[in-house]
C-alpha cells in the first residue's frame, strides 16, 4: 500500500512539475490572474447558457430519474472524450518501463498507480461537468439536500464507466497500433483516425439519444408552452426505455432522487456495488494487457535493416531551416504520445464542418434543410465565411499543439539545439514554419469542405485560407515565444505535463482577440454592402482583413525574433 | 585553443556558484583532461564553452572567437559529445548525423564520406538505419562521437565520453583523440576514469566547488611528487571527505 501511494504521488505530482525559479524569489502571478479573468468573462456566457438549459430541463421534467441518468451519461461522455487519451498515454503507453521494472514493486501495483492517476485526472473533468449539468438540473427540479450530498458521491463514481469503456477501447487500439510494426508515423495516423472515429460515434449516439424532436401534440407558434412540454414528454418516454440499461447510473440517480430512506439506501448500496464491480472489471481486463505491453516495450527491434547489396542509407542536401523542420517533424510524428497530441487537434476542424453539414444539411424527405434555407439568403455568402473564419481561428489556434509547446517538446534535447551553430531566430522560425504548415494543410481541407458541403463560393474559401495562414503564423510566433520564455523540461509524460500549462489558453485568447478584430473590421462593410449591394465592398472588406492579419503576422514575427536570443540564453538545462 | 577568463555561473534555481571565477587556457595540439568530483562544475564549464549556458561574468574564447560576441562562429568550430544520450531517440542514427551535418553546413558528398569512415571505425555502419531508441548506451555514445567529428571541428569537447563504451571503442576513441590533437586541434574532455586521463592527457585541470584547484602537465605531476594522479586528485578534492567523515568534535577543538 505504501509503495502504491508513493507511486501515485510521484506520477501525479510529476505532471505538475513547474519551471525552476530562484530560491526566495516570489513567482509573478499577475499575468495568470488577468488571463483567467479574461477567459472567465469569455466563457461564462456559454457555461451559463448550458446551466440555464439544464435548470429548465430539471424543472420541466420535474427531476425525472431517466433524464438525470441521461445527463450523467452526457457527463461520462465528456469524461471519456477528454480522458480517453489520458488513459492511453498514462496507462497504455509504456515509456518508463526501464525506470520502474527494477523497483521492488509488482507490475499490478504500477498498473494500479497509473490507473489511479488517470482516474484523478478524470475527476477534474467530472467536477466541471457536474457543475454545468447535474447541479443546475437538481436546482431546477427542486430536489432536497440528499441530491446535493450525493453529487459528491457522483463525483467519485461517474469516471468509473468512462474508465471501463476507455480501457476497452484503448486495449485493442494499442494492440492494433502495435501490430503495424515499426512504422511509427503510420501508427500515429492510425491512432488519430480511431480516436476521431470514437468521438464521431459518441456524438452520433448522443445526438440520436437525446435530440429534442417536435411532436404532433402542439405547434410552437400557437402554444409554445404546450409544444415544449410535449417535446420533453416525448424525450422522457424515449429515455425511460433506454436509460435503465445503464444500470449503475440509473441506480445512482434513483438514490439521488429517492423520497424515502429505504429507497436511498437501497439505491446507494447497489450503486456502490455496481461501480466497484466496474472497477474490478477494469482491472481484470486491463492488467494482463498492461503486463504484456510492459514486456513488449523493452523489446524494440530498432527499425530498418540493411538490404543485401544496397546502400544502407541515403543522404539529402537540405537547408538549415528545412533540416530543423524535418528533424522536428520526424521526431514528433514518430513519438506516439507526442504525435497524437500534436496532430489530433488539428483534424477536429474538418470533422466539425462535416458534422455541421450533417446536422444542418439533412432534412426529412421533401422538406427544405436548414442549410438550404440559409444559402438562399443574399447575406449567406457575405456573413457565412466571416463566422466560419472566426470559428476556425478560435478552434485552430488553440488545438494546434505543435505550435503551442514547440520548445517544451524538445525536453532535454534543447541542449543540442543550443549547441548548434545556428541562430536562435532560425530555430524559432523553423518551429513556427512547421506549426503553420501543418495548420495550413488542416485549414485547406476545412476550407475545401466548406466550399463543397456548405456551399460557400470558392473565392471566399481561398480568402479564408489566406487569412487563416496569416493569423496562424502570427499566433504561432507569440505562443512559440511564450513557450521559450516559460519552457517545461524534464517531463516524462508529454500529454500530462502540458495539461498544466497556459499556452493553450493564451492561444484561445489570441483567437478571441482576432475574432473581435474581424468583427470590428467587417461590421461596417456588411452594413455598407446591405445599403449598396456592390461587390467591391466585399472585396475591400477582405483586403482590409488581409492587411490587418498581415500586420499582425509581421509584428508577431518581429517581436519573436527580437526576444529570441534573450529568452534562449536564459534557458538553463 | 580555448580560453576562459574569470568565468562564473550561478544557476537560477540555486544560490551557490556552480563555477566560480574560473580562468583557464587550453592550447592547440593538446589533450586536456578536466577532473572533479560530482557537482564540481565540470559539465557547467563545458556547457558554457559550447554555448549552452551563458556565464554570469567572464569571457570565453574558442580559437580566438568570443563565444558571447560571435556564438555561431565559435560553435561552428566546436564538436561536442554531451553526457546525456536520451535525446533524439525517435530519429534513426543516419537521420541524426544528416541533421547535424546540415546544421554545420557539411555538403552531402563530404558528409557521406565521413559517416562511412567513422561508422566503420566504431562498427556502427549496420546500425545507422535503425532508430536511436533501439541503441545501447555505448552505441549512442559512438553516434554522439561521430556527430561531433562530422564537420571536422578545431576544438573537440567531450563530457564523460568513455562511459558505456566497449574496450575496442575506448581504444579507438583514445587513438582518435591523439590523432585529432596531433593535427594541431584541441581536445577538452571531462572524465571520472583517472587511469584513462593519466594515459591520454597532456595536461589536466581539477575543479572542486566550482573553483579550479590544480592545472598542470602530467609530466610535472609525476616529476614533482611521489603521488599518482589518483592520490593527487583525492588530496585536492578531499575537503568533502574531511568535512563529513573527519569532522572534529567539540572536545577535540578545545
Amino acid at each position: 500500500m505504501k509503495r502504491y501511494l508513493s507511486l501515485v504521488r510521484l506520477m501525479f505530482l510529476q505532471q505538475f512539475k513547474t519551471r525552476a525559479t530562484a530560491e526566495g524569489v516570489k513567482k509573478k502571478r499577475g499575468g495568470s490572474v488577468v488571463l483567467i479573468v479574461i477567459l472567465a468573462v469569455c466563457f461564462t456566457p456559454l457555461v451559463v447558457a448550458i446551466a440555464v438549459s439544464m435548470y429548465y430541463m430539471g424543472k420541466l421534467s420535474n427531476g425525472n430519474v431517466y433524464v438525470g441518468t441521461y445527463l450523467t451519461l452526457n457527463c461520462q461522455g465528456l469524461v471519456l472524450m477528454f480522458g480517453l487519451h489520458t488513459i492511453i498515454s498514462n496507462v497504455f503507453t509504456v515509456r518508463d518501463a526501464d525506470k520502474l521494472l527494477y523497483l521492488p514493486v509488482r507490475a499490478h501495483v504500477i498498473f494500479l498507480s497509473k490507473l489511479t492517476v488517470a482516474y484523478l485526472n478524470e475527476i477534474i473533468t467530472t467536477a466541471a461537468s457536474i457543475v454545468c449539468m447535474l447541479l443546475p438540473f437538481g436546482i431546477g427540479a427542486g430536489v432536497g439536500a440528499t441530491y446535493y450530498l450525493m453529487l459528491l458521491v457522483a463525483l467519485v463514481l461517474i469516471p468509473m464507466l468512462p474508465m471501463l469503456i476507455g480501457c476497452i477501447i484503448a486495449m485493442p487500439l494499442s494492440a492494433l497500433i502495435a501490430s503495424f510494426g515499426k512504422n511509427s508515423v503510420f501508427r500515429t495516423v492510425l491512432r488519430i483516425a480511431i480516436y476521431l472515429l470514437v468521438i464521431g460515434l459518441y456524438m452520433y449516439v448522443m445526438y440520436n439519444f437525446g435530440f429534442l424532436v417536435g411532436t404532433e401534440n402542439g405547434n410552437i407558434l400557437v402554444n409554445p408552452e404546450l409544444y415544449i412540454q410535449s417535446v420533453i414528454d416525448d424525450f422522457i418516454a424515449r429515455m425511460s426505455s433506454v436509460m435503465p440499461y445503464f444500470h449503475p447510473n440509473y441506480m445512482m440517480m434513483s438514490s439521488m432522487f429517492a423520497s424515502s430512506f429505504t429507497g436511498w439506501i437501497v439505491g446507494f448500496v447497489v450503486t456502490i456495488v455496481e461501480h466497484l464491480a466496474l472497477l474490478a472489471l477494469v482491472v481484470l481486463i486491463a492488467l494482463p494487457f498492461y503486463k504484456r505491453l510492459l514486456v513488449l516495450s523493452l523489446e524494440d527491434g530498432g527499425g530498418a535493416i540493411r538490404k543485401n547489396g544496397k546502400e544502407p542509407y541515403k543522404l539529402r542536401n537540405t537547408g538549415v531551416v528545412r533540416g530543423l523542420v524535418m528533424s522536428d517533424l520526424r521526431r514528433t510524428a514518430r513519438d506516439g504520445q507526442m504525435g497524437f497530441q500534436s496532430f489530433a487537434g488539428i483534424v477536429m476542424m474538418p470533422i466539425v464542418v462535416v458534422l455541421l453539414y450533417v446536422f444542418m444539411g439533412l432534412s426529412d424527405e421533401g422538406d427544405t434543410s436548414f442549410l438550404q434555407l440559409m444559402s438562399l439568403s443574399p447575406y449567406y455568402q457575405v456573413v457565412g465565411p466571416l463566422i466560419i473564419l472566426a470559428y476556425m481561428t478560435f478552434v485552430g489556434l488553440s488545438t494546434n499543439v505543435l505550435g503551442l509547446y514547440p520548445i517544451s517538446r524538445e525536453n532535454k534535447s534543447v541542449a543540442i539545439l543550443k549547441s548548434l551553430p545556428v541562430s536562435f531566430k532560425k530555430i524559432l522560425l523553423s518551429k513556427v514554419v512547421l506549426a503553420t504548415a501543418v495548420m495550413v494543410v488542416s485549414d485547406f481541407v476545412t476550407c475545401l469542405l466548406i466550399v463543397v458541403l456548405l456551399r460557400i463560393k470558392w473565392y471566399y474559401g481561398l480568402a479564408m485560407l489566406v487569412s487563416l495562414s496569416l493569423i496562424g503564423f502570427g499566433s504561432m510566433c507569440i505562443t512559440t515565444l511564450l513557450d521559450l520564455k516559460y519552457p517545461r523540461f524534464g517531463w516524462a509524460n508529454y500529454n500530462q505535463s502540458l495539461k498544466t500549462t497556459k499556452n493553450g489558453w493564451i492561444a484561445m485568447l489570441i483567437g478571441l482577440v482576432t475574432i473581435v478584430e474581424i468583427a470590428l473590421i467587417s461590421v461596417m462593410f456588411v452594413v455598407w454592402y446591405s445599403l449598396t449591394d456592390a461587390w467591391y465592398v466585399i472585396l475591400f472588406m477582405w483586403l482590409m482583413i488581409f492587411a490587418a492579419m498581415f500586420v499582425f503576422a509581421v509584428v508577431a514575427y518581429m517581436i519573436m525574433t527580437k526576444r529570441a536570443n534573450k529568452y534562449f540564453e536564459n534557458i538553463e538545462i | 585553443m580555448i580560453r576562459l577568463y574569470n568565468v562564473s555561473k550561478t544557476y537560477l534555481k540555486s544560490q551557490t556558484k556552480a563555477v566560480d571565477d574560473l580562468s583557464l587556457e587550453i592550447h592547440s595540439g593538446e589533450i586536456f583532461g578536466f577532473l572533479g568530483p560530482n557537482g564540481a562544475g565540470k559539465s557547467t564549464t563545458i556547457k558554457m564553452i559550447t554555448g549552452i549556458l551563458k556565464p554570469d561574468c567572464g569571457t570565453i574564447e574558442v580559437e580566438g572567437i568570443n563565444v558571447a560576441d560571435n556564438p555561431i562562429g565559435a560553435k561552428s568550430l566546436v564538436g561536442f559529445v554531451p553526457d546525456n544520450h536520451d535525446t533524439y531517440d525517435t530519429l534513426k542514427g543516419i537521420e541524426y548525423l544528416e541533421f547535424i551535418g546540415t546544421m554545420y553546413g557539411v555538403n552531402t558528398a563530404t558528409l557521406k564520406a565521413r559517416i562511412d569512415e567513422y561508422a566503420l571505425l566504431f562498427a556502427l555502419t549496420d546500425d545507422l538505419p535503425k532508430m536511436i531508441s533501439s541503441y545501447s548506451h555505448g552505441m549512442k555514445q559512438k553516434l554522439a562521437v561521430i556527430a561531433a567529428l562530422i564537420h571536422e571541428p578545431k576544438v573537440w569537447i567531450l563530457d564523460e565520453p568513455l562511459t558505456g563504451l566497449d574496450p575496442q571503442s575506448t581504444y579507438q576513441l583514445k587513438q582518435l583523440m591523439r590523432k585529432f590533437a596531433d593535427k594541431g586541434n584541441t581536445v577538452f574532455f571531462s572524465s571520472h576514469v583517472i587511469d584513462v586521463v593519466e594515459k591520454v592527457c597532456d595536461r589536466i585541470g581539477i575543479i572542486n566547488h566550482g573553483k579550479l584547484v590544480t592545472v598542470d602537465t602530467l609530466d610535472n605531476i609525476r616529476a614533482n611528487g611521489k603521488a599518482t594522479l589518483e592520490s593527487m586528485f583525492l588530496t585536492v578534492t578531499s575537503d568533502d571527505i574531511t568535512a563529513t567523515v573527519a569532522k572534529p568534535t567539540d572536545g577535540e577543538d578545545k
